[in-house]
């Protein structure tokens, strides 16, 4: 057995659109330790949300290989990943399309133990469904309530308690506070990060907020178009970004303080289609020191320094990134 | 956490009770007026349909020809009057409302079923299926409905059986469009893919999730559509084509009625306004429902 | 004297629902110098949006009600004219830029056309000088001239939200009211409408009334900051006071619950609780169920204005007779 939880090799998925291959994800790989958290940064598009539901099966995967606890998953028959399930659960970023609106809240809590089966006695699963609830902080006397009559923090508190509520080891967190306030996105990190350490839960933390993705998560993978393009330890990657798109991105990030360390870089142009994209580095036409190498072959994505991966032509030989 | 709060007792929690959502709509339901004016409508006409034996004789009052008292204006003895045969017209009403209700329902009821779960099959699997069943409603659809209603009993021949099945069948591909957008729209949503997560297999997340969050168009649409099949019946009967007389039914009473209109106005009028007034209370609740089912709407 | 752009006096607005009366915007006043922009920063439910709203008279009657107050925009007090003449002072005087660029433009008419259209209503100008000064306005925001006959949906989220500064600035407003302009963009996007912004509000010399939940965004183009809470102005004052001398225990929430990107370690300190019902409002402070600081005269007093500075003030019963009263995050 590795020593990894989760290792992700060669992932693919690419949709068919009218206009051709859409490459959501291509060609991604990495791992995460049991009791750690990746943060998996991206814009909207990038495909970061994918990357996360094809890791859980959700959507199947079109070429590559998933292995949680050394067994690939994405050879498991359909019942044998239904009880893999049970080990490996998501939280939405949408706290109001997330519950089924006709459920009460310990009946979404409750549902996960009983479709599997784990407690049978009804007077138990209550009592389970009761301490869940009081792990993630929601009061007891919600629990007939409906989730349209509650706010969205409480909410995004129904669907970590749901997630846990079987033998959860491993949670796909797909932008769990964007579509909360500041202050209950406080609350609700906080909480988040209580249970990983009580829980010894270990998360994939998709964000497009890096101040979040900082402060939560041991190592950060930064995703574009698709594509894998720099990878570190968070530390190492908010110090010592190599990739000038990690680097536009952190500088971007509006800081609420006035003594600002780092000068804007302020990138050209948008985002461009992942339909059919060349064999080339896909940030080439928004890059500040983009040579023609970048426009003809696509970059590897290596190990720069130890633990710290970059996909650049330009930058990879300068192990500083200090490259005008 | 409060203190307080967690000392609440699980036996006490597990007593209370949730409360029902059935409820909730009724709570929303009853601020609506034109819907409370529309239930008492219908309840009236209900009540008339149950009571009908205690109130009137079927076969002195509804069905017995008396030429003695033939067109007699509404009166005392014949509230509403009696029509070209000395058929009292109130007792022939209240029949009527029996044969309306209940073919409007029953119809509704067979178009739900069969169009309900093309529709459904059609929206959760998508793809090929769903093309293939759209395309093949489509084709009726394009028929306009009362036109396939008369040739189905034209077909079949005039009986009430067959005039439920004509008027069924004709609204199957409404039925089927109404589901499958609402399934379409309820598929997409995040907690169907919660579900899927927790390990839900496929029966359990159309049963437990998807069905019941497409409800609310389809209660409405069902609604609206027994107040259309109630007239479609009348139409067919008026055309001679469904319920054949002596029964009563409001369709073939104007029918019946309509070379007196002149010297005896209230030969129709009266099952005229029953028609257009459960017509018109089936629509006025069909549009509370409409405001009052949707959860997220407060 | 400086030249006042916006003023606005004990602002009250109600919205009259079937479940009850919510108090929206509680008496709030706020001015806004020529060539300044204020930040109003604020959580869901603080009144921001409808406070913006009330400027250009938009608050839709039925539900909403202004009670009382003033708004004087330009000398002219917009709470006393005519349906008519507000007409002609919005998108004139005043024009708003809305959160979600993907639904505030017209779907079916190029954007050329939307531009020109909102120039031709406030100007006397012929057609085609309203699509040269179109053009000119698409220039202006970054995008090339050869765009005009483009449809809204050929354009991305970054773009069509400089189309719609660019309609919003057409007719040089003294005041622009943004809200939330950047909340639905990427960051990078973010980064270059916000320099974008900054940059034509020097060269227009207008004022700016900044919304936003996001205290990075006031860092970066703000240079006065209100901070809203349940339909008050709690704290005002220049950015440095709010950033290095926060007075208001919810200012400083704010910042506590903020993850530090140069300092992951540091912990945060959300402010506890929810904010309160707006249906039913406390009789004192509105924030003090969830301070840490709260007195027991906060549960029945509203707290009165007290001022720092010429323009630092906070509302918070803390510093009444103890003027020197420090916050410290929260410990006790």
């Amino acid at each position: 057995m590795s020593e990894f939880l989760l290792e992700v090799k060669n992932l693919k998925k690419y949709f068919d659109t009218p206009k051709g291959k859409l490459h959501a994800v291509d060609d991604v790989s990495f791992s995460i330790k049991e009791g750690k958290t990746l943060g998996l940064v991206g814009e909207s598009g990038c495909g970061k949300s994918t990357a996360g539901r094809v890791i859980l099966r959700l959507l199947e995967a079109t070429n590559g290989e998933i292995f949680y606890k050394g067994k690939n998953i994405r050879e498991l028959k359909k019942n044998k990943m239904r009880e893999l399930r049970k080990e490996m659960q998501i939280i939405f970023q949408d706290p109001f399309s997330s519950l089924d609106p006709r459920m009460t809240v310990s009946e979404i809590i409750e549902e996960p133990i009983k479709l599997n089966k784990i407690i049978n006695d009804k007077e138990k699963r209550f009592e389970r469904v009761l301490e869940l609830m009081d792990l993630v902080g929601l009061s007891r006397r919600l629990m007939n309530t409906y989730p349209h009559e509650l706010d969205g923090g409480r909410r995004q508190r129904i669907g970590i308690a749901r997630a846990l509520s079987l033998d959860t080891k491993f949670i796909v967190c797909d932008e769990p506070v964007s579509a909360l306030d500041v202050s209950i996105q406080a609350q609700i990190l906080n909480l988040m990060k209580e249970l990983q350490q009580k829980l010894g839960l270990t998360y994939i933390f998709i964000t497009h907020d890096l101040s979040v993705v900082n402060h939560f998560s041991d190592d950060i993978a930064v995703m574009y178009l698709g594509k894998l393009i720099e990878k570190a330890p968070a530390e190492e990657l908010f110090s010592n970004p190599i990739h000038p798109y990690t680097k536009a991105l952190l500088s971007a990030i509006p800081r609420p303080t006035l003594d600002r360390k780092v000068d804007k870089i302020i990138l050209k142009g948008e985002i461009t289609s992942p339909i059919n994209p060349k064999d080339n580095c896909r940030f080439a036409n928004r890059c500040n020191y983009v040579q023609d190498i970048c426009k003809q072959t696509e970059p590897e994505f290596k190990e720069i320094s130890p633990g710290h991966f970059s996909a650049c032509h330009v930058f990879s030989d300068h192990l500083s990134g200090e490259f005008e | 956490m409060n203190a307080d709060v967690l000392e609440i007792k699980t036996e006490q929690l597990l007593k209370t009770k949730k409360r029902s959502q059935l409820f909730d709509v009724w709570l929303r339901l009853k601020k609506s007026k034109a819907a409370i004016a529309g239930l008492l409508l219908i309840g009236i006409f209900i009540f008339m349909a149950i009571l009908a034996p205690v109130l009137v004789s079927y076969e002195d009052d509804a069905l017995k020809m008396n030429v003695r008292v033939r067109l007699q204006t509404p009166g005392s003895d014949h509230w509403f009057g009696t029509d070209e045969l000395g058929r009292d017209i109130f007792a022939r009403i209240v029949y009527g409302t029996r044969i309306s209700l209940f073919v409007g329902i029953i119809s509704v009821s067979i178009a739900l079923t069969l169009g309900g779960t093309l529709g459904a099959i059609a929206g959760y699997y998508g793809g090929k299926i769903d093309n293939i069943i759209m395309r093949f409603l489509d084709v009726l659809l394009a028929v306009p409905a009362v036109l396939l209603a008369i040739t189905i009993v034209a077909a079949l021949g005039a009986s009430m059986l067959n005039l439920m099945i004509a008027v069924g069948v004709s609204n199957i591909p409404g039925f089927a469009r109404v589901v499958r957008a609402a399934v379409l729209s309820v598929k997409d949503q995040e907690f169907i893919e919660a579900a899927k997560a927790i390990g839900a297999k496929d029966h359990t997340i159309i049963l437990r999730h998807v069905l019941p969050n497409s409800m609310a168009p389809i209660i409405v649409f069902a609604t609206l559509k027994v107040a259309t099949a109630i007239m479609a019946t009348a139409s067919l009967s008026f055309l001679g084509l469904g319920i054949q007389p002596p029964t009563p039914e409001w369709g073939s009473m104007l029918a019946g009625g309509r070379s007196y209109i002149r010297d005896h106005m209230y030969i129709v009028l009266y099952p005229g306004m029953a028609i257009v007034l459960t017509v018109l209370s089936l629509n006025l609740i069909g549009d509370g429902l409409r405001d009052a089912l949707d959860p997220k709407l407060k | 004297m400086r030249n006042k752009v916006l003023e606005i006096k004990n602002l009250k607005i109600r919205y009259v629902t079937d479940d009850g009366i919510v108090e929206a915007v509680n008496g709030i006043d706020m001015l806004i110098e020529k060539g300044r922009t204020l930040g109003l920063v604020g959580e869901t439910g603080a009144g921001k949006t409808t406070t913006a709203m009330s400027i250009l008279r938009l608050i839709p009657d039925p539900p909403g009600e202004i009670i009382s107050g003033d708004i004087i925009l330009d000398n002219i007090k917009l709470l006393e004219i005519s349906e008519n003449e507000m007409e002609t002072i919005r998108g004139r005087l005043v024009s708003m830029i809305f959160q979600d660029p993907m639904t505030a433009l017209n779907p079916s008419i190029c954007v050329g056309e939307q531009i020109s259209e909102a120039i031709s209503i406030h100007q006397d100008v012929t057609k085609e000088g309203a699509k040269e000064k179109a053009r000119e306005m698409l220039e202006i925001v970054g995008i090339p001239g050869s765009r005009m006959e483009e449809y809204p949906h050929q354009f991305s989220g970054g773009m069509k939200q400089r189309v719609i500064i660019a309609i919003a600035l057409s007719c040089s407003p003294k005041l622009l009211i943004a809200d939330e302009p950047t909340t639905a963009l990427d960051v990078t996007i973010q980064a270059q409408v916000l320099e974008l912004m900054k940059e034509l509000k020097e060269k227009l010399e207008m004022s700016m009334l900044m919304i936003t939940h996001d205290l990075g965004v006031v860092a970066e183009v703000c240079d006065d900051v209100a901070i809203m809470y349940a339909g008050r102005i709690v704290e005002q004052g220049n950015l440095e006071e709010i950033f290095k001398y926060t007075k208001h225990p919810y200012t400083e929430g704010l910042f506590n619950s903020i993850p530090n990107i140069d300092d992951r370690k540091a912990e945060l300190i959300p402010i506890r609780g929810l904010m309160s019902d707006p249906y039913n409002l406390p009789d004192g402070c509105s924030f003090c169920d969830r301070c840490d600081y709260a007195l027991d005269i906060c549960q029945t007093e509203k707290p009165k204005k007290i001022y720092f500075s010429g323009t630092h003030f906070s509302e918070c019963h803390l510093y009444s007779g103890n003027s020197d009263f420090q916050l410290n995050c929260g410990k006790k």
